[in-house]
């Protein structure tokens, strides 16, 4: 079932701990390893950034908003195939995200299968 | 009993010694001349009989020693000049009836002078009495004046208070009394006299009466003190709002003598009460009104706040079915994620039900809250729109605060206005957006709450008028959330106020009692 290398780590970016633990658990299921952080700025300062090969994102946070995460790791050149999960997105949000180079935008709640989809393609790209 | 030296009879003091003296002379001549007189005419020879007139006459007038002078001078008169030729016996003859005389008028004299001090004396007393009697009547007078006084006023008070006063002797059925006030409110006319009891209880509403007269008569069967609410159908077909309270009164041995009472009307009380009633039917429609317009505000919010243990639950059933589908099922991890999601589900099942009780439309409930709960329940509705706006969120919360009896709804509501005032005072900000919640305990028995933000602070030159109804800083404000939160403190027996905060920011403070015999 597994498709994706040892090495490439998917990061997941929720200040909700419920959202995020729950999401942790069933990559695991899925038997992606992955590592959660609370907010984008401590994705950014744990310096897990070079090794993600996938980024799941929220998009409304406090602090630094999932757009504004992407936008900073294109500045920094480091292109992370990224997911946006929100409760509150609309049209526009979707396609500024995906213009920036997003893979999917998911509104929570999810299906499991089209998370699960999207992470692949991201690791094959 | 003394007297006045005035009042003592005494001649000299009505004539002066002159004219006591010369009235022995004048009658002395007047006995001689009326005797001359008679010898002239030939008639009998009585000189003695006018002298002794003279002397009676000067003694009672005169006194006791013009008397004698009198007898002295009629002795001479009648031995020198009216018969100079008399007999030395008839001289001694006529000297000592002249002295008989004398003495005896001095003994009437006497017995008169006494009688007259007795007749003063007792005069004098019954002027003291006459006086006595004039002060008693006038005390009594005065007395009753001011029982009518007293009476007037406090027809007065029953007038103005609309209650009369009665008295009903149950053994007899009579009413003894009946105060003018009780005519009015009854509707009797004061010119038939006391009403008979059939009359007073043919006046009640027919569908009053036979909880009335159960009442009444289970309170005289106990010899206890009644009070009933009753309504009063005029003549006319008006109908009054009546309250009578009564209270037994009993002779040593217990037995019932009679009950006193009284008839209040209070139909306007009740109008007023009604209108009261209106009134706060009225501020608790605007008041969920308000909350509606705040939850429709929130909309977004409490979505997104509604959504996340929601998909946390749906992760967790995707766990759950991924564990249980593998080629090897593994049931420990799929029962682990199956409990994440009952956890998530009934997180999102609290969320839902917190948005119902603040959105519900519901008569004022007090409990026994604690405030603490209350504004983390708040706070936990709100996190999403503070954390769309960048805002964080801080707490001071003292933990040994006693509860206290609100209402958590119009409470929570209070806290929802503060703390959506706050964030809308910040979000167009650069600076550090920061709300702070704190509970302590105020002076006085009284717990405070404040809500400061770190925003554009009060409108200036208008600190006080933000709590004016239809007072608004917001494009879309109806101006009534402050209005409405400082009704529903003051109804809880607390303040609200707002202050500026240095360097920025507005704080917002309400106060609530807290019941001094509950425990925190």
């Amino acid at each position: 079932m597994s498709g994706h290398k040892d090495n490439q780590l998917v990061a997941i970016v929720d200040d909700d701990d419920s959202v995020r633990g729950t999401l942790q658990e069933l990559l695991r299921s899925a038997g992606f390893p992955s590592r959660a952080f609370e907010s984008a700025e401590a994705f950014l300062g744990s310096g897990h950034q070079q090794e993600t090969a996938c980024l799941i994102t929220d998009i409304r946070m406090p602090g630094m908003s999932g757009l504004e995460l992407q936008a900073r790791l294109n500045a920094e050149r480091c292109r992370i195939p990224t997911i946006f999960i929100t409760a509150h997105g609309d049209e526009e949000m979707r396609f500024q995200a995906l213009r920036a180079g997003a893979v999917e935008f998911l509104p929570k709640p999810f299906d499991d299968e089209v998370l699960i989809e999207s992470i692949r393609a991201a690791l094959n790209r | 009993m003394r007297f006045p030296d005035e009042m003592r009879w005494a001649p000299g003091s009505v004539w002066s010694i002159p004219l006591r003296y010369g009235l022995a002379f004048v009658s002395v001549a007047v006995a001689l001349g009326a005797a001359t007189a008679f010898a002239h005419f030939h008639l009998p020879q009585t000189f003695a009989a006018f002298a002794l007139s003279a002397i009676a006459i000067t003694f009672w007038y005169a006194g006791t020693k013009p008397g004698i002078l009198a007898a002295l001078l009629s002795s001479i008169v009648r031995n020198y000049l009216f018969d100079p030729t008399t007999s030395t016996e008839s001289r001694l003859l006529f000297d000592l009836v002249f002295l008989v005389f004398a003495l005896l008028m001095t003994l009437v004299l006497r017995g008169r002078n006494q009688l007259e001090l007795k007749v003063a004396e007792r005069t004098a007393e019954l002027t003291e009495l006459n006086g006595n009697l004039k002060r008693e009547i006038a005390k009594h007078n005065q007395v009753e004046a001011e029982l009518r006084l007293s009476e007037a006023y406090l027809a007065e008070a029953q007038r103005l208070s609309h209650t009369g006063s009665w008295a009903w002797s149950p053994p007899s059925g009579d009413i003894r009394y009946w105060s003018e006030e009780c005519f009015r409110v009854q509707g009797f006319d004061p010119k038939g006299g006391v009403p008979r009891y059939e009359e007073f209880f043919q006046r009640v509403h027919p569908d009053d009466q036979a909880r009335v007269a159960d009442v009444i008569e289970t309170a005289v069967r106990k010899r206890e003190e009644f009070m009933f609410d009753y309504r009063i159908v005029y003549p006319n077909g008006e109908i009054r709002d009546a309250q009578s309270t009564g209270h037994p009164v009993l002779d040593p041995s217990g037995g019932l003598v009679e009950y006193v009472g009284t008839i209040i009307d209070v139909t306007e009380r009740k109008q007023a009460e009604k209108e009261r009633e209106r009134l706060r039917e009225a501020q608790a429609e605007l008041a969920h009104a308000s909350r509606m317009t705040t939850m429709g505000e929130l909309t977004a919010s409490l979505a997104h706040e509604v959504n996340q243990p929601i998909t946390a639950a749906v992760n967790g059933a995707s766990t759950c079915v991924r564990w249980l589908t593998r080629e090897d099922p593994d049931l420990g991890e799929a029962r682990e994620a199956a409990q994440g999601v009952i956890r998530n589900a009934k997180r999102a099942a609290d969320i839902i039900n917190r948005i119902r009780s603040i959105s519900k439309k519901g008569e004022s409930n007090r409990q026994l809250a604690d405030v603490n709960e209350l504004i983390r329940e708040m706070i936990a509705l709100l996190r999403s729109e503070a954390k769309r706006h960048s805002i964080s969120v801080r707490t001071e919360l003292d933990a040994g605060l006693p509860k206290v009896m609100a209402d958590s709804v119009q409470v929570q509501q209070v806290l929802m206005n503060l703390i959506m005032n706050s964030i809308d005072a910040m979000k167009d900000i650069d600076q550090e957006r920061e709300l702070a919640i704190c509970s302590q305990r105020a002076d006085k028995g009284l717990l405070m709450i404040s809500v400061s933000d770190s925003g554009v602070g009060l409108p200036p030159q208008q600190t006080d008028k933000i709590f004016d109804p239809f007072f608004t800083t917001k494009p879309h404000g109806i101006g009534m959330g402050l209005r409405i939160s400082r009704s529903i403190v003051e109804s809880h027996g607390g303040r609200l106020w707002a202050a500026d905060n240095t360097p920025r920011g507005a704080s917002f403070y309400f106060t609530l009692p807290a019941p001094a015999d509950v425990g925190a």
